[in-house]
């Protein structure tokens, strides 16, 4: 009677301390681990593994869904991570908290392969803190053949005869930063003036839109329901393989160029393996096979011709150097945010 | 005489209301589109999809520990919890420790995510299973007194004592009376408290250190960037898995009785 008593608890004593033993498990492995913190499938597996197998090292991936949760979580004091992907814009901000690691070039030769095009339009051009890691561009996505007369610029968006069928993205500065690029205007305009005009310019826009919106326009784009949609490169190309219709253009009057980082944070214990990684996924052959992978582009001058040529002759990827001179990449503007906090409200209140 | 109809509709539009989404969830599962919800004909792509995917069973499976062993150590101080109160509940300490016990209840999560991170941050606890199983246990044992709590009100402690009366030692009458009494208000607590640990998205955000993402956690990320539909498959593999289980259990009670 009393072993059959004692059972239960035995089960439950090692249930209860299943995450201990397991912690302590993990502790004890003597190959040292690379802890990378990133969205998710923004890198190709098999890259990883080889990456591993080089090294004599394990990666561990976790994943988040939102620069600002991943923020939120590291300014509270969570530790333990040797490597991010956040955006530029949150690369700025967590450099001037003192929460990013300074690099060492000298574990980083394959820096050289960083496409310099590209660093003119960054905001860390000196990669003193971080290495660029994915591009993609901002534009506009339709559906050829149920939108008449396409003209590759964002007076798309005034045009009333694509009335509730069409949306732009529920973000500030990229719908407002739309908007003045249309008006010949800097995304990172400080004059109240310009503010002013691009504000008017949106609310007779937004009189056609359906929605602001930054993730269901995939699925509406792909379904049919929204024929002409401001879209992010990356996601449009997905889109794409489902609905062969899909067609992108950057505007010619400019666009958004958004940029994910590499960087270390201040507290990684790993910090020869991080330089390594950022190294390997440096190298061009590395670069390539990355970017045919996810659709974003790696910016590596030397991965370029070993692209496939789906990729490397796909100008909504690679802009023109005359558009590229006229795009920007969003810029912290300070204590100017609040005029464009005020526009955004004013416009989403409007009817 | 017609008898009216009214009883049957609401029962279905219930039962349309309750079980329509997971229906189209499991069709879903079949489409190998990705982000239409048009029909593209019947595919097991997002199943062979989730079956290369490793970082999806490991998440998995720290969610599986994490719930099956927070749900353990919360049963046990859960049921504890609720026999104090309910024993002792009169006594300022008791009135003190009921407060305690239900705050997890009412305080907002994001509030108790952050507050145990900074808690884990300042005892110099390293972030990972550890911690999640400590916050998860942080709230399933309010969850699981408040349910013995419940079951505890009714309950005549006439019947200890006349256990004890009739020559029971205290651990025999707790063992043999006590806890068979109380068991289906165990039992619920236990499966709400491994319902709400599997489920629980924001503390375990806050908690989670390197390589302990838990299917949630990898769930959300996914909306980005991944592929969600393997998340329908993976949901339809779950379900069938729990289905079996209670159908099973259900033909195995019968056949005891």
């Amino acid at each position: 009677m009393e072993r059959r008593a004692r059972l239960p608890l035995i089960v439950l004593a090692v249930l209860a301390l299943a995450p201990l033993v397991l912690t302590t498990l993990s502790c004890g492995r003597t190959r040292p681990v690379l802890s990378l913190y990133t969205w998710s499938d923004y890198i190709k597996p098999s890259l990883v593994r080889r990456f591993e197998g080089e090294q004599g090292c394990r990666v561990v991936i976790d994943t988040f869904e939102s620069n600002e949760a991943m923020y939120a979580k590291l300014k509270a004091g969570a530790t333990g991570y040797d490597l991010l992907t956040p955006s530029s814009y949150m690369v700025s901000l967590m450099h001037a908290q003192g929460l990013l690691r300074r690099l060492d070039r000298t574990l980083l030769p394959n820096l050289a392969h960083v496409d310099p095009d590209y660093l003119a339009i960054a905001i860390d051009k000196a990669m003193d803190h971080s290495v660029p890691y994915m591009i993609t561009n901002t534009g506009i996505a339709y559906l050829e053949g149920r939108v008449p007369n396409v003209v590759p610029s964002w007076r798309m968006f005034g045009r009333t005869d694509l009335r509730g069928r069409m949306t732009m993205f529920n973000d500030m500065r990229e719908t407002i930063g739309a908007a003045l690029k249309f008006l010949g205007h800097s995304i990172n305009s400080t004059s109240p003036a310009e503010l002013a005009e691009a504000e008017k310019v949106l609310l007779e826009w937004k009189k056609n839109l359906a929605k602001f919106d930054n993730e269901q326009y995939k699925i509406g784009l792909a379904s049919g329901e929204f024929l002409l949609v401001h879209a992010w490169s990356g996601d449009v190309f997905q889109v794409r393989k489902e609905n062969p219709a899909v067609r992108f253009f950057v505007p010619e009057e400019g666009t958004v160029i958004s940029c994910d980082d590499l960087v270390i944070p201040a507290d990684a214990r790993e910090i020869r393996l991080a330089h390594a990684f950022i190294d390997f996924l440096l190298d061009p052959a590395v670069a390539a096979e990355n970017t045919a992978f996810v659709y974003y582009l790696c910016p590596n001058k030397d991965s370029y011709p070993l692209l496939p040529a789906e990729i490397r002759d796909n100008p909504g990827i690679f802009l023109s150097p005359e558009l590229r001179g006229k795009s920007e990449m969003i810029a912290d503007i300070g204590a100017a945010n609040a005029l464009y906090i005020a526009a955004w409200d004013r416009l989403k209140a409007s009817r | 005489m017609r008898r009216s109809r009214f009883p049957i509709v609401v029962t279905a539009l219930v039962l349309g209301f309750l079980y329509l989404p997971i229906l189209i969830l499991v069709a879903n599962s079949f489409n190998p589109a990705r982000f239409s919800s048009r029909w593209e004909g019947f595919s097991l792509v997002w199943y062979a999809r989730l079956f290369e995917s490793p970082e999806i069973w490991q998440a998995v499976r720290t969610t599986l520990i994490i719930a099956v062993s927070a749900t353990a150590v919360s049963v046990v101080l859960g049921t504890t919890a609720a026999y104090a109160l309910h024993r002792f509940g009169a006594s300022r300490l008791q009135r003190v420790h009921y407060t305690l016990i239900y705050q997890p209840l009412v305080v907002p999560e994001i509030l108790m995510g952050i507050s145990l991170l900074m808690a884990f941050v300042a005892a110099g606890v390293r972030l990972g299973l550890l911690t999640i199983f400590l916050a998860h246990v942080t709230f399933c044992v309010s969850y699981v007194a408040m349910t013995v709590l419940g079951r505890l009100q009714d309950f005549d402690f006439s019947v200890i004592e006349a256990a004890r009366d009739l020559g029971a030692t205290p651990w025999q009458s707790t063992r043999r009376v006590l806890l068979p009494m109380l068991m289906p208000g165990i039992v619920a607590g236990a499966l709400l408290a491994f319902t709400l640990s599997v489920d629980d998205f924001v503390i375990t955000f806050f908690v989670a250190g390197p390589g302990s993402t838990t299917l949630p956690l990898r769930i959300y990320s996914m909306i980005k960037y991944g592929a969600p539909p393997m998340i329908n498959a993976l949901s339809t593999l779950l379900l069938t898995v729990t289905l079996t289980a209670v159908l099973l259990s259900q033909r195995l009670a019968r056949r005891s009785q």
